[in-house]
């Protein structure tokens, strides 16, 4: 008997579900219920049309996952039930491949048990972590290369909740290796409210609108002290600032860059160790007057971005300067490869994968090379990729293995379930 | 979707925000720059506003889980089973479980070391000492602090506008 895979990367961000075996998945839409301006009730995103009509100015949210992990079960099954009902997906008749954070809790994993078998009833389940999945996608992508050949990779993992560096051997992620920061792109995002709402406009309730602004316009500086100094100049010199438009709920309802081509000229500062410039740059240097930067306005209907641009995804790199007790991203790498056999470390170094939504801010894997090339030996090589699609790599690597010959082996099926309960079940996914 | 059964009222109070638990705590704590700090931290996970959305009168809170309750019957209204998970459920909502409180209570400082756990997985602190700091206010390098929070600021332009805005604003 034939049964459709369904593949389900449940991300605490974005949910994205398809059928094994197709390239892309079926739809991606947010985890989360949202309650717009215009509606008195929760309601669900819409799965099936992209340009979504609804105003969601100051709308209010709630999400199942907290941190990464799964702690509102009953919010998760109105989102999932939704969705199968719109895609047409019978879960009694289907198996589901589903992604579930590393060291998720024991409690977290009966109640995800729970939902998949007793509320949805699929017939079977298997449960894949990302960095083994992101793995996949790509050594199926260069079956000559290195991550391939090697069926080992240092998987970095940067999304909506935290990030994670760990290494993937022989298709398995190395657990007692992994090291995790505890930032993602939703910190981000709320630490980019908090500046704006600072410096110019209150845009503290305005999440889908701030996540749209860090995704246009944030990037990762290669030099933070020149660019720092860029940032305070004012006029055209200053190379970094741009303008946002706030939707005015009448002509149009999503915000928008004003001036796109201005808001790319950072795109001509190259290398960072340029000493002549920087010199240059000390004695041009002109302090900021009060009314360059402008004083908040909330009748504004717009607002200017300078250094917010870059200091936002800086975090990542520098958890501490934002008071968190965290190393960066680069060390971070390195303690997790240090974690690992000494054999490894010249493969793992040479194999980063980069996936995760947060990972496509401009220059982000220029960065982590410069950071890491200091303090990893000199004998190894650093090679870092960056998935064509950090968004859906995860999602293609659990197609893959669901339309493998062995799936079907590796599932726990409900019958499994109901004899020997949640816990000796999980035993067969412990890598 | 479904029929309003909610308090019209909802929509204006929900904007506002009532002071949360732990803030009030750190608001008594003599340490207001450590408990300013953790707060801080703990507001970038929110996800609504940056203080935690707190309804600010019981009434209108009550509306909100009547809204579930209208929701969620109407999804599982099936079988017995579904009746006794929905009314645990119900009572878990009244008391909202955190990933912090289920990390509590799994209590995974008793499993054994060789064990990797969520706790162990953490990457740990930084090994330079070299914190660089950036003024709260404008983005420039800081050199100063705020005596009262510790927030950081680079100039007595950016000072003024601190202290006459945000100081002590993740405590008060
Ligand atoms: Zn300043
Ligand atoms: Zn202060």
């Amino acid at each position: 008997m034939q049964s459709n895979v369904v593949v389900l990367d449940n991300g605490g961000g974005l949910i994205k579900v398809g059928l094994g075996g197709e390239r892309d998945p079926s739809t991606i839409i947010p985890n989360c219920l949202y309650r717009p301006l215009s509606s008195k009730k929760w309601l669900h995103p819409s799965p099936t049309s992209s340009d979504d009509p609804l105003d969601l100015t100051s709308a209010s949210v709630r999400r199942p996952i907290d941190r990464g992990y799964l702690i509102n079960p009953d919010l998760q099954r109105d989102i999932w039930s939704h969705l199968f009902s719109s895609l047409h997906i019978p879960p009694s008749q289907s198996s589901l491949l589903l992604t579930e954070p590393l060291f998720t809790l024991p409690s977290i994993q009966r109640a995800t048990d729970e939902l998949v078998f007793e509320d949805f009833n699929f017939s079977a389940l298997y449960v894949a972590d990302s960095p083994s999945l992101a793995h996949l996608y790509e050594a199926s992508l260069r079956p000559t290369g290195i991550v391939s050949k090697a069926q080992c990779s240092l998987v970095v993992d940067c999304g909506f909740s935290f990030t994670h560096a760990a290494p993937v051997f022989q298709n398995f992620t190395i657990n007692y290796a992994a090291k995790r920061i505890d930032l993602g792109g939703k910190a981000l995002t709320n630490y980019l409210k908090e500046l704006v709402s600072y410096r110019a406009v209150n845009v503290m309730d305005e999440t889908f609108l701030m996540d749209d602004v860090k995704e246009k316009l944030c990037f990762v500086s290669l030099d933070v002290p020149r660019d720092l100094k860029i940032a305070r100049k004012s006029g055209k010199d200053n190379l970094f600032r741009c303008t946002y438009v706030l939707p005015d709920g009448v002509t149009h309802t999503k915000g928008y860059v004003k001036n796109p081509d201005e808001a790319q000229r950072y795109l001509t500062l190259t290398s960072g160790d340029q000493p002549a410039q920087n010199k240059e740059l000390d004695e041009l240097q002109v302090t900021e007057t009060p009314k360059d930067r402008k004083k908040t306005d909330l009748t504004k209907n717009e607002f200017d971005l300078t250094n917010e641009r870059f200091l936002v995804p800086e975090m990542i790199f520098h958890p501490a300067d934002l008071g968190m007790n965290q190393a960066g991203l680069a060390e971070c790498i390195v303690r997790a490869v240090n974690s690992c056999h000494p054999h490894l470390h010249p493969v793992l170094y040479e194999s980063i994968i980069l996936t995760g939504g947060s990972t496509l801010f401009p220059r982000f894997a220029e960065r982590i090379e410069r950071e890491l090339r200091p303090i990893v030996p000199d004998c190894y090589q650093v090679k870092i990729t960056t998935q064509e699609d950090p968004i859906l790599g995860v999602w293609r690597g659990g197609s893959l293995l669901a339309s493998s010959p062995d799936f079907e082996a590796m599932c726990v099926t409900k019958s499994e379930y109901e004899e020997l309960g949640s816990a000796r079940c999980r035993r067969r996914f412990f890598h | 979707m479904d029929e309003d059964a909610s308090n019209p009222f909802r929509r204006m109070s929900s904007r506002t925000r009532k002071v949360a638990s732990k803030m009030a705590a750190a608001l008594a704590s003599s340490d207001n720059r450590t408990q300013a700090a953790l707060a801080r931290l703990e507001a970038l996970e929110n996800d609504n506003g940056v203080i935690e959305a707190v309804e600010i009168n019981d009434d209108d809170e009550a509306s909100l889980d009547d809204d579930d309750q209208v929701y969620m019957q109407k999804k599982q209204s099936k079988s017995m089973k579904r009746k006794t998970r929905q009314a645990k459920a119900l009572e878990a909502r009244k008391a909202p479980r955190t990933f912090i409180e289920l990390l509590h209570e799994a209590n995974l400082e008793s499993w054994p070391p060789h064990v990797p756990s969520y706790i162990r997985a953490a990457v740990g602190p930084p090994s330079s000492t070299s914190r660089r700091h950036f003024c709260a206010v404008c983005g420039s390098a800081a050199n100063y602090s705020c005596v009262r929070c510790g927030t950081r600021f680079c100039s007595c332009r950016c000072q003024n506008i601190h202290n006459d805005t945000r100081c002590l604003k993740f405590v008060a």
